[in-house]
């Protein structure tokens, strides 16, 4: 009953109801045309920007990895072993993801993970884009909403069905003709959450709105697409994450990235992120049943000292609050505790109420 | 002739213990003077000359009559050697402790070539003395005939429980194999010349029944002392391969010992070579001097499954061939020994049942034996994991970087490559490659602070060097 009333109330004042999100996207192109290029492109490089987020400084170090050392030989060898796939790869304008390099020889790689971190430190000893060495990274994050767009190949994208998202497209550079009416884009950390809003047609019934989710920590092309969304559609950007350490980390790394990556910061962070939920704060304002509340591990604690200790809170007093509040409360909460307040809230009231009343930081 | 010799040494030795000060030094000289009185004649005379802080115990005059008349029962107060012969001895060492001169048994019941016999005694004695300089002089059949025995690197063995032992640890001539045919890139300073000893222990002997009947009482042990020629511990890539061990038995005066030749024997059947990883063990009966002193066994390797260009590793003299030198030193402790007598008829109780008390000791001494040669492989096993290593990239290394070079259209990028390793075409670069890759791979040098490298090379040549090892 409650849920049919706020659709109604939302089909019958959208304008209203988009009210603030509207006002936030204006005070956001504001601040975009205010910063100068000497604020993207300082002379002096710091490890962390609120306009850029987490980047290179200049000062890096360097790591020496010999041919003679049987400690460090094979490394050497999977570099070298990459840089001759690499090669091949520009050479014949041909592209091939992560996974592709991997099944090359996996005996020589050994893992996954082997591959994927070389391949990021070639781009960075390059100082190329993983895209400049026509490795692609297989993307994992999902898409769905008011968004049409082609691939590359021309292939046309249209992501507004209802029941089934699509999936980050593999090569988000080669996008083009992007078409939305959306008002805002909504990051989700978890793909339960995602498909639950799915489910419960969430895009339809706040429409016009995209969601992405990286199911979880975000994959690269995950991120390029949001950054790539920003740039085109230039509206307000959400994250609805777990009211834990864990997620908020996960929100940071969509907004000020990350230190593997901080190279590529420009073309990977999007600052303009506001956190939309759950918030701390939110599990008293809310009366969030004690049963649905977890106690902090001694890891979500170390954590959640570490990211106190961030450069992001210099710029972001209220987020700084929220965490506080989560530190000395001691107890942390999934999305999916909502459900036990009411089945559909999440759907229903706390996402419709948090955007048409502001309630972001 | 031996036995002779070898008394004298025990002789000095004990004489030496007996008589040491507090303090004292255990360096010096040692002259065996072998000479005949006329040309022709059948017997030769031998003078043993002793000087230097090593001996400072030394009275001749304490030694009793019996005991001479035992030990050298043709010792002669009126042959005398030439004081000619004496004074270059005199002049580097010091003035005389000991000189004695005896005559010995008819030459013409002597073997051959019983001067490499002598030389391979006084050569062993000297590994496990390094302290004393060792002059032999053959003058005889208008001969004249003149080796040193002299330690250029030495080694001070100790630990708190033990006496403290000075070893030669220098490389023998035959295993410096880098000072004959050095590499280019590899300058000759960077070798050590010497080795490192292993001190495997202490480890107690029972004393077997025929022993105890025949008056050898009180504590009886072995030490176990392990060094390895040539030394690569600068070159960690380097391959090695154990091809010999040589097993030198020293009774309590540090006087090497022959045999026990039958408990030696089954030495390699009681190895578990395959654990060790070793194909076997041979006892080969040579003539070499090398072989005189002590049991010598040489190594079976498995073979590689893939073996290298074999006139590349011919050349490069890999793997390198080491050899394993184990000393088996006796000790032995009697409260109720006190003279002179006493020590000098335990001494030769012992090497008269040697056989038994190895025999008698079988298992713990094999097991340690065995431990030792262990240790030994497992560095060389640990250096051929790496080899397998290093030579399984290198391949990878050498086809991605030949597959970047081939496919590239770029004649500029080409030619630079080219010209870097000095080829006129991609075959030649490619054999090129890797041999500079294998180079570059085997020959890795890490300075180690205990090698004797060659900075220290002038000063072996005037004053020799010792380290303390342990």
């Amino acid at each position: 009953m409650l849920g049919k009333q706020i659709s109604c109330t939302m089909e019958s004042g959208s304008t209203q109801f988009f009210f603030l999100i509207d006002k936030l996207r204006i005070q956001l192109l504001n601040s975009i045309e205010g910063a100068t290029e000497k604020d993207y492109f300082q002379e002096e490089i710091s490890p962390f920007d609120s306009g850029v987020g987490l980047q290179m400084s200049s000062g890096h170090s360097v790591t020496t990895v010999k041919s003679n050392c049987p400690a460090s030989v094979t490394k050497f060898a999977q570099i070298l072993k990459i840089l001759s796939v690499i090669y091949r790869l520009v050479q014949s304008n041909s592209y091939a993801t992560k996974r592709d390099v991997y099944y090359n020889n996996t005996q020589l790689f050994g893992s996954q993970r082997s591959v994927d971190t070389i391949v990021d430190d070639i781009s960075c000893m390059l100082k190329v884009s993983r895209r400049a060495l026509h490795v692609m990274a297989t993307s994992k994050g999902l898409i769905a909403g008011d968004l049409c767009y082609l691939e590359e190949d021309g292939t046309r994208i249209d992501c507004r069905s209802s029941s089934a998202a699509v999936s980050v497209s593999s090569n988000v550079s080669g996008i083009r003709n992007i078409v939305s009416s959306a008002k805002f884009v909504m990051i989700v950390e978890k793909d339960a959450t995602f498909q639950r809003l799915l489910n419960d047609d969430f895009c339809r019934k706040l429409s016009p709105c995209i969601m992405i989710t990286g199911k979880g920590v975000p994959d690269v092309n995950s991120r390029l697409m949001v950054k790539k969304l920003w740039d085109t559609l230039q509206i307000p950007i959400f994250a609805l994450v777990d009211a834990d350490p864990h997620g908020f980390e996960i929100m940071c790394i969509y907004k000020y990235g990350s230190v593997a990556m901080s190279f590529e910061a420009h073309s990977l962070t999007v600052p303009s992120v506001m956190w939309l939920g759950l918030l701390p704060s939110d599990l008293q304002r809310l009366m969030v049943p004690k049963r649905s509340l977890l106690p902090l591990t001694r890891r979500d604690e170390n954590k959640l000292n570490s990211l106190l200790k961030r450069p992001y809170f210099a710029s972001q007093p209220q987020w700084q609050k929220e965490m506080e509040l989560m530190q000395q409360s001691k107890v942390k909460a999934e999305i999916q505790s909502l459900a036990d307040i009411a089945p559909d809230f999440l759907t229903s009231i706390y996402l419709p109420n948090k955007l048409r009343f502001g309630g972001w930081l | 002739m031996l036995q002779e010799i070898r008394q004298v040494l025990r002789l000095v030795v004990l004489m030496s213990k007996q008589g040491r000060r507090h303090g004292s030094g255990s360096t010096g000289g040692l002259l065996i003077l072998l000479w005949d009185e006329e040309a022709g004649a059948q017997r030769l005379n031998c003078t043993v000359a002793a000087a230097g802080s090593w001996c400072s115990g030394v009275e001749i005059k304490a030694l009793q009559l019996d005991l001479k008349g035992r030990m050298f029962p043709h010792v002669s107060p009126s042959l005398e050697p030439d004081p000619e012969d004496l004074i270059p001895f005199t002049e580097l060492h010091g003035s005389l402790r000991l000189l004695l001169s005896f005559q010995m048994k008819d030459a013409r019941h002597w073997p051959s070539d019983w001067q490499s016999d002598v030389e391979a005694v006084l050569q062993a004695f000297s590994l496990a003395n390094a302290g004393i300089q060792i002059h032999l002089k053959l003058k005889f059949a208008q001969k004249t005939s003149v080796r040193d025995f002299r330690a250029k690197i030495k080694a001070k063995v100790s630990r708190a429980d033990q006496p403290p032992l000075l070893l030669d640890v220098s490389c023998p001539e035959q295993k410096r194999w880098f000072l004959s045919k050095p590499h280019g890139w590899a300058k000759r300073a960077s070798w050590c010349q010497g080795g490192h000893p292993v001190d495997g222990g202490r480890l107690p002997l029972g004393i077997p029944p025929q022993a105890m009947d025949g008056g050898l009482l009180g504590d009886l042990s072995v030490r176990l002392v392990t060094l390895l020629h040539p030394c690569v511990l600068q070159y960690p890539n380097m391959p090695t391969e154990l091809k010999s061990i040589k097993v030198l038995v020293y009774n309590p005066c540090n006087i090497p010992v022959s045999g026990p030749s039958g408990f030696f024997q089954t030495l390699p059947s009681s190895m578990d070579c395959q654990h060790l990883g070793l194909r076997g063990l041979q006892c080969p009966a040579h003539k070499d001097p090398e072989f005189r002193v002590g049991t010598v066994f040489t190594t079976e390797q498995w073979e590689n499954e893939k073996k290298c260009d074999d006139e590349e590793q011919e050349s490069s003299h890999l793997p390198v061939q080491q050899s394993l030198l184990l000393f088996l030193l006796l000790q032995h402790r009697n409260p109720f020994c006190s003279h002179l007598s006493d020590f000098v008829a335990a001494d030769m109780l012992i090497e008269h049942h040697l056989e038994e008390i190895l025999c008698n000791n079988k298992p713990a001494v094999m097991a340690a034996i065995r431990t030792e040669i262990g240790n030994a492989m497992k560095a060389q096993n640990q250096r051929k994991k790496q080899q397998e290593k290093l030579n399984s990239a290198a391949e990878v290394i050498l086809s991605s970087t030949m597959s970047i070079v081939s496919c590239s259209s770029n004649v500029d990028f080409r030619n630079a490559c080219f010209d870097l390793m000095k080829v006129a075409d991609t075959h030649a670069l490619s054999s090129h490659l890797g041999e500079s890759l294998r180079r570059v791979m085997s020959w890795r040098f890490l300075p180690v602070g205990r090698c004797y490298s060659t900075q220290m090379e002038e000063n072996l040549l005037h004053h020799g060097s010792t380290k303390s090892e342990i």
